[in-house]
């Protein structure tokens, strides 16, 4: 345990002594967090769309008037006659074209077809457009007296936990795994390759430290400031964007403890399985970040991830945490909801120290 | 024009670009890097990222069990957007379950349903959305509303059709396919990443291992150091752009609806950037960690204000600007222009011009710190 100690110690003095280092390590996750925190919006908001009214008449006009009404669509600054060429351009995401006899066919009771050219590139948003067009339209046979049909069911829709559907709520929680996997690997990562590449590791296999005490003394290190890395990130994150945590806040508190001991631990093994220090950032971005970005439902849900790709993702401690953050942030439903993810991320720890432990003792001479 | 080709390679331009080749080819590592990352990145993107609205589970409340609220659970449930994932006898269980995250979506259908129905009086039902995942949530309940007005109307027995029908076209990905989208993105993603990490690492192992010294002791002018460099690692590059489509062509089945001349002229183009990018990063840094570090730093920022992953439209005011800035930006609209839309240089010009002079710029301030330091 002294030497554990004693070895933590040292690693924090070089830690320091590293000013560039140093600087990376909290400048980095801020960039970072300010960055995807703040650019990462999947719903568009004042969506650029385009009307072509072939029927000028007082209903079409006012069915117009309703669209733009939503706030959400806002007509294009330039008009062009053609529709097509208009979405082309890239001006517009969408246009509606309202037929010549628009009116009159309404009005003698028949159903008439309104054409709406959607953008579908971004396939989210081509959605979000259609269900607005879709329910503007709807309201206005509605609200219009036109065709009021009596309601026999009326479903009263409301959002939970997140009434206003503020999109900083659901990207900034997730955001706080993504970083917190990244950096916290990345430097336990580095000085563990790096007692390699300057060949100083030999002289730890000389000494009577043993494979487990030289992972426990760097990643104790390590985790200490990946510790305050958690801190300062969520700081920021709650003054930026407001985020307050919803219910028992020691699940966030041991979950987060948990996740990062995961990330330090997973740096620890990639150094170990590396040779050079090149080689080892190069992995934690490739496999560390990618996987905590696309594999953990940061953006979009897990559910829609197709098979091989959705078994990999159960070995991805991101994705447990982001659950347990995003459960703490906003749902706040604690401990019942979540024991099954921080199950896992201990798991999956002692997994990844295992594996970080034996490839190291394989480099060892036998006692 | 034989002649002239004579003198080519002959010319000492020639043998230092040879010299590269070599150094590439029987870089092992290097080849892997330009094959490997970008086939599993543009796999796991096109696969892995999917806005997809479907599946999304249903829990219900029934206290009416009668035929109406089954039909009304049937047809809420027939097109694969919500799936009937339990029947709880409790409200109050319900809401646990949401609460705990096991169902996404809580229906209660009251016990006065069937009456309510019979009298002709409106009836409420209560649907509650667990609103963490804030997008995923605004799709499902714009979908529920739809999906409830429709049975109304079937109840009504009117026809199923509004007055005002609209009838949606989704143009250039009629099937909403979300890997038609990320693949252009990634595509120019992986170009950026390949070509600065590439060229900046060729820069810097001959300043690490100082045989840049001994390269500018011969008669050779910098600058043709330089582009001798640069010109076996433009075709290898353009390379990679055409093995990135062709995955996109063939895993995804993402069209080349536009000129694929057009593509390869601006893709070179672009590639040009990343090759700046990566031999200033070259001249800034003195070792290769340092080069990974700092790409870091400046990859990040270009990839996630580019519109690969979420779309530039939607970000805040304040970024769609800078993202102005961003030459990955513009290249991701010309490559979704090309292959998705069909467009050419009439309307992609203004995206044209700002890459060209991206390459420009970046290539003369790259070349110029070079023979600065090297002097």
């Amino acid at each position: 345990m002294q030497k554990v100690l004693a070895l933590c110690r040292k690693e924090l003095t070089q830690f320091q002594r590293d000013r560039l280092t140093l600087a990376l390590a909290f400048l980095l996750p801020m960039m970072t967090l300010i960055i995807l925190g703040s650019a990462i919006r999947l719903e568009a908001k004042g969506i650029p769309i385009t009307i072509q009214d072939l029927d000028i008449s007082p209903l079409s006009r006012s069915y117009i008037e309703r669209i733009f009404a939503t706030n959400q669509l806002v007509a294009v600054s330039k008009s062009t006659d053609d529709p097509e060429q208009a979405i082309a351009q890239g001006l517009a995401k969408a246009a509606i074209i309202i037929p010549p006899d628009f009116a009159s066919v309404i009005q003698s009771g028949k159903s008439i077809p309104v054409q709406i050219l959607v953008d579908a590139t971004d396939t989210n948003n081509a959605r979000i457009i259609q269900n607005i067009v879709r329910a503007t339209t709807r309201s206005f046979l509605q609200d219009a007296g036109i065709q009021s049909i009596t309601e026999r069911i009326k479903a009263r829709i409301r959002v939970w936990f997140n009434p206003g559907r503020r999109e900083a709520l659901y990207i900034v929680p997730g955001l706080y795994g993504l970083i917190l996997w990244v950096y916290p690997s990345l430097l336990s990562a580095i000085a563990m390759v790096r007692e390699k590449e300057q060949a100083t590791i030999l002289q730890i296999y000389a000494s009577s430290l043993s494979a487990t005490e030289l992972l426990l003394g760097k990643g104790l290190a390590y985790l200490i400031i990946a510790i305050s890395e958690a801190v300062f990130v969520m700081i920021c994150g709650a003054l930026i964007w407001g985020l307050g945590i919803a219910g028992d806040p020691t699940t966030l508190l041991i979950g987060t403890l948990c996740f990062i001991v995961d990330a330090v631990v997973f740096g620890l093994l990639i150094g170990v399985r590396t040779t050079n220090q090149n080689a080892a950032v190069q992995a934690v971005a490739l496999i560390g970040f990618l996987t905590a970005l696309l594999l953990s439902g940061f953006i979009y849900p897990l559910s829609n991830i197709p098979f091989p790709l959705s078994f990999v993702s159960n070995i991805i401690p991101a994705r447990y945490y982001i659950e347990i953050s995003r459960d703490a942030y906003v749902r706040g439903s604690g401990w019942l909801g979540i024991w099954q993810a921080m199950l896992m991320l201990i798991i999956l720890g002692l997994g990844l120290f295992n594996a970080a432990r034996l490839s190291l003792k394989k480099m060892q001479l036998p006692n | 024009m034989i002649e002239w080709f004579r003198n080519f390679f002959s010319s000492r331009f020639w043998a230092l670009c040879q010299k590269e080749i070599n150094q590439i080819t029987s870089n092992r590592q290097l080849l892997i890097i330009l094959i490997f990352p970008p086939t599993i990145q543009l796999l796991v993107y096109g696969f892995a990222l999917n806005p997809d609205v479907h599946n999304i589970r249903l829990g219900i409340v029934d206290y009416a069990r009668t035929y109406e609220s089954r039909e009304l659970v049937t047809s809420l449930t027939s097109n694969r957007i919500f799936i009937a994932q339990e029947y709880l006898d409790r409200e109050a269980d319900l809401a646990a379950q949401v609460r705990d995250g096991k169902i996404t979506i809580g229906l209660v259908i009251p016990p006065d349903f069937p009456r309510n129905l019979d009298q002709g009086k409106t009836t409420e039902i209560q649907a509650f959305i667990d609103g963490v995942d804030a997008n995923t949530a605004g799709i499902a309940s714009g979908y529920l509303g739809q999906m409830v007005s429709q049975f109304n109307r079937q109840l009504l027995g009117v026809s199923g059709k509004l007055l005002i029908d609209t009838q949606t076209v989704f143009l250039y990905n009629p099937g909403l396919r979300s890997s038609w989208f990320f693949v252009p993105g990634v595509l120019g993603v992986v170009l950026t990443l390949i070509s600065s990490l590439v060229s900046s690492v060729t820069v810097v192992r001959e300043k690490d291992t100082g045989t840049l010294e001994q390269l500018l002791m011969t008669p050779a002018s910098s600058g043709e150091i330089l582009l001798a460099k640069i010109v076996p690692l433009f075709v290898l590059l353009l390379g990679d752009a055409i093995l990135a489509l062709s995955i996109g062509r063939v895993v995804f089945g993402v069209p080349i609806r536009g000129s694929f001349g057009l593509f390869l002229i601006l893709s070179g183009m672009y590639l040009f950037v990343g090759i700046s990018i990566g031999i200033m990063l070259a001249t800034l840094c003195r070792t290769q960690q340092q080069v990974v570090l700092t790409s870091f730093f400046i990859n990040l920022p270009l990839i996630q204000l580019s519109g690969a992953i979420a779309p530039v439209e939607s970000m805040p005011t304040f970024f769609r600007y800078v993202s102005v800035l961003n030459p990955l930006r513009h290249y991701i609209a010309i490559t979704r222009g090309i292959l998705l839309k069909g467009v050419g240089l009439e309307i992609l010009w203004p995206h044209a011009i700002a890459l060209a002079i991206f390459a420009l710029v970046l290539l003369g301030i790259s070349i110029n710190r070079f023979q600065a330091q090297v002097r």
